[in-house]
């Protein structure tokens, strides 16, 4: 099993200039992961809300991202690729990052280790025979990994995971194969604990707006001594609605332009703490 | 079984002080971690929670050390042995520190023989990583039996398990005699998230059911200021609740610390640890005359 490697993450140093590293990760999916009514019938209130994101969200989000020259991560099922393959190529296009989420919302968390490893394989492929890239890392759709999760994608070649929740900095763990990159995020500052279908829904726009502001206001004075990064986890269904979609671009209005705040993509993210410290 | 003695109405505290607020850090970081429907620790909730122990401890530790206020850390034995450097800062920062059970057990579903086995395996704990003879305790999800076992089988001198009053009251039995200091829900659990109740679980998409910052930092102003008014005429405390995995994430604590901010302006507002309220409840000497 992977263990990680433990270090004092607080000497990270991000490369020169960059005071605050801001990641926008955008998972996208089309309803996949919405539950089924009884005799696996489709529920069209909670999974059309959630297929919104393919159909009209990630235009949104391109558009605005477009707007303020803002480079993002994506997170892609591999059965949404399949079915919005424009929405992907589209993102990759306008440069930004494609990573995996896996095929089908499929639960990996109890799957026996050649159905993950199935799975991690499928999304890869998938991903580059439809939008021409090669993924480097990946994001449980549900957050639950098994105990084998970093191994199996570090022995697929993949240098960074961002499924753990559990830390403010990325951190290494020595796997079977080789070091792997977590890069961790939470779903306490993420569009859908807020905004998101189905219930609850707490704070909607507004209170969305203070967890991104208060988060914002905290890191940035906590960099001051010591690094730190902001990962915010978006969803295409949620923040592509236009009352979310204003929040975000109000975030980018205080963000863009400044030269210490930084956009960053997380295959950068991956290769600077392995780059700038000792470990 | 046990005597409870309640507090006289003129029950008063020292001089100048109008309304102490005793905040209580709950260090559980994982150990509370929800289960899958098989049973299994959820792997979502434990990463979101481990980042208690990991990161939110230490911006608590550090916001209340900004504010120079003491208050009250509430520390699982199982966190303790996972992460002793969290709590060895916490003492050297003078806080008063109370056992908050083993494991985060649900007392309330065990046997007394287990429940008293937990509470002497965490007091070890305490003395050997930290060489302290605890003094407080509290178990979120009491037992009919807490009161009882901690009166016979320890020599806790406050608990702080029950939900049921504003102010202290004087627990006797089993030969001795402890402070009750109850707590409240004006907490991050209630106005930030709902995740330390089990019938809470995080939802399919894996999110907590949360309040947004804006929410939290109202309810617990709108609590104060009830709280300061009718401190003026008689005794009132306020147990704050935050825990390491919830407030310790950066957008909440700038909730806890704009509720000191506010707080601290106020004249007549102490913050303070339950060993300094346990001694002054005591002092007065008001209880059980009614």
């Amino acid at each position: 099993m992977a263990a990680e490697i433990k270090s004092n993450t607080n000497t990270v140093r991000w490369p020169a200039g960059i005071r605050l590293p801001v990641m926008l990760t955008f998972e996208h999916q089309a309803g996949e992961g919405a539950p089924l009514f009884a005799g696996e019938r489709p529920n069209y209130m909670v999974g059309g809300a959630i297929q919104y994101g393919a159909r009209r969200g990630i235009w949104n989000i391109l558009e605005l991202l477009e707007k303020y020259r803002v480079k993002a991560t994506f997170f892609v099922l591999g059965t949404t690729a399949e079915k919005y393959p424009e929405t992907v190529q589209e993102a990759v296009k306008a440069g930004h990052e494609i990573a995996g989420m896996g095929y089908g919302f499929a639960s990996i968390r109890t799957a026996s280790e050649e159905q993950e490893r199935e799975n991690v394989r499928r999304s890869a492929k998938v991903l580059e025979d439809i939008a021409g890239v090669k993924i480097c890392g990946w994001r449980c759709p549900d957050y639950r990994v098994s105990p084998k999760t970093l191994d199996i994608l570090a022995e697929e070649g993949l240098a960074w995971d961002s499924s753990l929740l559990n830390d403010d900095l990325p951190y290494l763990f020595e796997t079977r194969a080789k070091k792997i990159v977590e890069i961790p995020f939470t779903t306490s500052t993420a569009d859908k604990t807020y905004v998101g279908y189905p219930y609850p829904q707490r704070g909607g726009p507004d209170g969305l707006a203070s967890v991104w502001n208060n988060e914002l206001d905290v890191l940035y004075q906590e960099s001051e001594k010591a690094p730190r990064l902001m990962n915010l986890s978006l969803q295409t269904w949620a923040t592509g609605r236009p009352a979310t979609l204003r929040v975000l671009g109000r975030l980018l209005e205080r963000l863009v332009g400044h030269e210490e705040f930084r956009f960053a993509q997380c295959n950068e993210v991956a290769a600077w703490p392995l780059n700038s410290t000792e470990r | 079984m046990w005597n409870e003695k309640g507090y006289r109405k003129s029950f008063r505290w020292p001089e100048g002080v109008r309304l102490p607020i005793a905040i209580s850090v709950h260090h559980q970081s994982e150990e509370a971690t929800c289960p899958m429907p098989d049973g299994q620790p959820d792997p979502f909730d434990y990463s979101e929670r481990q980042y208690g122990a990991r990161r939110g401890a230490w911006r608590l530790l550090d916001i209340m050390g900004r504010h120079g206020v003491r208050g009250t850390w509430l520390i699982c034995g199982a966190t303790l042995e996972k992460y002793p450097e969290v709590s060895r800062a916490v003492q050297k920062a003078g806080h008063c520190i109370a056992g908050h059970t083993y494991a985060h057990e649900m007392m309330c579903n065990m046997p007394p023989d287990t429940e008293t086995a937990l509470i002497k395996k965490t007091v070890l704990v305490f003395e050997d990583l930290l060489g302290e003879h605890i003094r407080g305790w509290r178990t979120c999800f009491a037992s009919h039996n807490t009161l009882d076992l901690l009166l016979e089988h320890s020599d806790i001198e406050w608990d702080g398990s029950m939900w049921n009053d504003d102010l202290p009251s004087l627990i006797e039995g089993h030969g001795r005699e402890m402070l009750e200091i109850p707590f409240a829900t004006y907490s991050d659990t209630a106005l930030g998230v709902d995740i330390t109740n089990p019938a809470f679980p995080p939802s399919r998409f894996s999110t907590w059911n949360a309040n947004p910052p804006d929410f939290m930092l109202r309810g617990l102003k709108s609590a104060f200021d009830a709280l300061y008014e009718r401190g003026a005429e008689r005794a009132v405390m306020m147990p704050l609740v935050v825990h390491d995995f919830i407030t310790g994430r950066p957008f909440r604590s700038k909730v806890l610390d704009e509720f000191l901010i506010y707080a601290k302006q106020f004249e007549g507002v102490i913050f303070t640890g339950h060993d300094e309220l346990a001694r002054w409840a005591r002092q007065s000497g008001e209880f059980g005359r009614e």
